[in-house]
């Protein structure tokens, strides 16, 4: 179908720029990391209150590190009106935004292995439920890929973009918040039976996001 | 249960003050793009 | 000023007198709240307020998306009502605060309401923010109008949410649904459908206002803009090419 491979085509495009620039590997990763650290310092890494709220932990430090994620998807189109040569290349709307999305979500998945892996050192966590994690994490991603980069077109060309795509998604993206964060407590608690509702939960927004941005893109794209 | 008029006093206070001070810089603001606009035919 | 807006006005501040003097002297103490719920006779009805500022602008946006009904006007329609919206979730934010105080003991409770009033809040403060920063009425347009309609659609999933985590980690102690306020008799149920009403009038005379601040600092810009315009024309004849 014309639509995957389009979008399939833009999101290789996105990755392989990350593979050149290594921006996302070498300074969103290691933010991620350093929001994990300032958490110990700023809790109280004694007496187990760590490894109580590192559901919370990682899901706030994934979700700032996503805000970064997002402007350096739409910054990567400001250079060489790389944004127009978009536009002319005559893909459809919807391939653009799924393209975006997916390269966003790849480097996000990325992000949740290596924060997930640091959280369970960091924290003394330990980890029970890996089916739910996975799954949580799977349907969180989408979400918020997606969320994300409704915003980021809907700001991109927009003079004080840095600062008015955070404020833009982080009360958006409320749902993936508290679906991630209590999927995961269901998941290390070991009662994961209680998990599974909250990835309906996400799921659900997952999919009302991307609908959203197939719907929005392509008027989006249309002017300047 | 008299003690809380105070907070009772501060809400309608707060209430008035920022709905007055709003519908003021509506006023203050309408009333200045007002008198720009004829200036500048010419 | 035109006379409807000053009707608008005159209304808005006489319904409001007479609120004041019904919800303060003429209402009756509440049995358990005392005199604190009198609070409410603001809460609830700057809550409605915001919501239905919220809904205007996404009704506003739809209809400047929808080409065959694309005007301006509704754009700064849906500017203005989200702007008296955002002041009234603050509102809303603060009356719950100084009413939750007296009763709860805190000054924020982590339940459904209050948290969903919180994002909301900073949902529309973002919107206002893109409105600032269109290039052209177009493009503002565009962007706002998805920018309104993603933030109207997505209040009811962040609801829907917050209630079910609410429910989750509900203490007996803290939040008890006993205390909430009986509207028993004639004058408290008269006086908080008053306060409605009154809110309506203001409502309406605020967005009324706005939008008509709106429109002439948008005729002034185009008007600016022209002007430019044929400056540099005429600026570009003198130099030589």
């Amino acid at each position: 179908m014309n639509l995957l491979r389009d979008s399939l085509l833009v999101a290789g495009k996105d990755l392989r720029i990350e593979r050149r620039s290594r921006v996302a590997l070498q300074q969103i990763l290691p933010f991620g990391g350093i929001v994990l650290i300032m958490f110990g310092f700023a809790l109280d890494p004694d007496r187990g209150l760590l490894a109580r709220v590192a559901p919370g932990l990682f899901w706030t430090a994934v979700l700032l590190a996503s805000l970064l994620a997002v402007t350096r998807a739409f910054a990567i189109e400001d250079t060489n009106n790389a944004r127009d040569g978009l536009r002319m290349a005559g893909l459809d709307g919807a391939a653009i935004f799924l393209g975006k999305a997916a390269a966003i979500a790849a480097q996000l998945a990325l992000l949740e292995v290596v924060l997930g892996i640091g959280v369970v050192v960091l924290y003394d966590v330990e980890v029970r439920g890996i089916v739910l994690l996975v799954c949580t994490a799977v349907a969180a991603t989408i979400g918020l890929a997606a969320t994300g980069t409704v915003y980021g077109v809907l700001a991109s060309g927009v003079r004080a973009r840095e600062t008015l795509v955070p404020l833009l998604v982080l009360p958006a993206v409320t749902p993936v918040m508290l679906g991630g964060t209590r999927a995961f407590e269901a998941a290390l608690d070991g009662v994961p039976s209680d998990g599974w509702p909250w990835v309906q939960l996400l799921v659900a927004f997952g999919a009302l996001a991307v609908i959203a941005g197939i719907m929005a893109f392509a008027p989006l794209l249309e002017e300047g | 249960m008299d003690d809380n008029w105070g907070y009772v006093a501060a809400g309608y206070l707060i209430m008035a003050v920022t709905v007055g001070g709003y519908g003021a810089w509506l006023w203050v603001r309408t009333r200045r793009a007002r008198r720009s606009l004829p200036d500048i035919d010419g | 000023m035109s006379v409807r807006l000053k009707l608008l006005g005159v209304a808005s501040i006489v319904s409001l007198a007479v609120l004041a003097v019904l919800a303060l002297a003429v209402a009756p103490e509440d049995a358990r709240q005392g005199d604190a719920y009198r609070l409410l006779y603001l809460h609830v009805p700057a809550a409605w307020l915001a919501y239905l500022a919220f809904f205007v602008t996404a009704v506003a946006s739809a209809l400047w998306l929808w080409p065959r009904t694309r005007s301006t006007t509704w754009d700064l329609l849906a500017g203005a009502s989200a702007e008296v919206g955002v002041v009234f979730t603050g509102l809303t934010l603060v009356m719950g605060s100084l009413w939750g105080r007296p009763i709860w003991g805190t000054w924020w409770e982590w339940d459904a309401r209050v948290t969903t009033t919180a994002v909301l809040f900073f949902l529309y403060l973002g919107y206002l923010a893109l409105r600032r920063t269109g290039a052209t009425a177009a493009e503002r347009g565009k962007r706002c109008a998805i920018a309104a309609i993603i933030a109207f659609v997505d209040v009811p999933i962040v609801h829907f949410s917050v209630t079910w985590w609410e429910t989750l980690h509900q203490d007996a102690t803290v939040f008890n649904p006993d205390l909430d306020v009986q509207f028993e008799g004639f004058w408290m149920p008269f006086t908080l459908v008053w306060s409605v009403f009154a809110f309506t009038l203001l409502y309406a005379f605020l967005v009324s206002a706005r939008l008509q601040l709106a429109e002439l600092d948008e005729g002034r810009e185009e008007r600016e803009l022209e002007i430019a315009i044929a400056d540099r024309i005429r600026s570009d004849e003198v130099v030589p090419v």
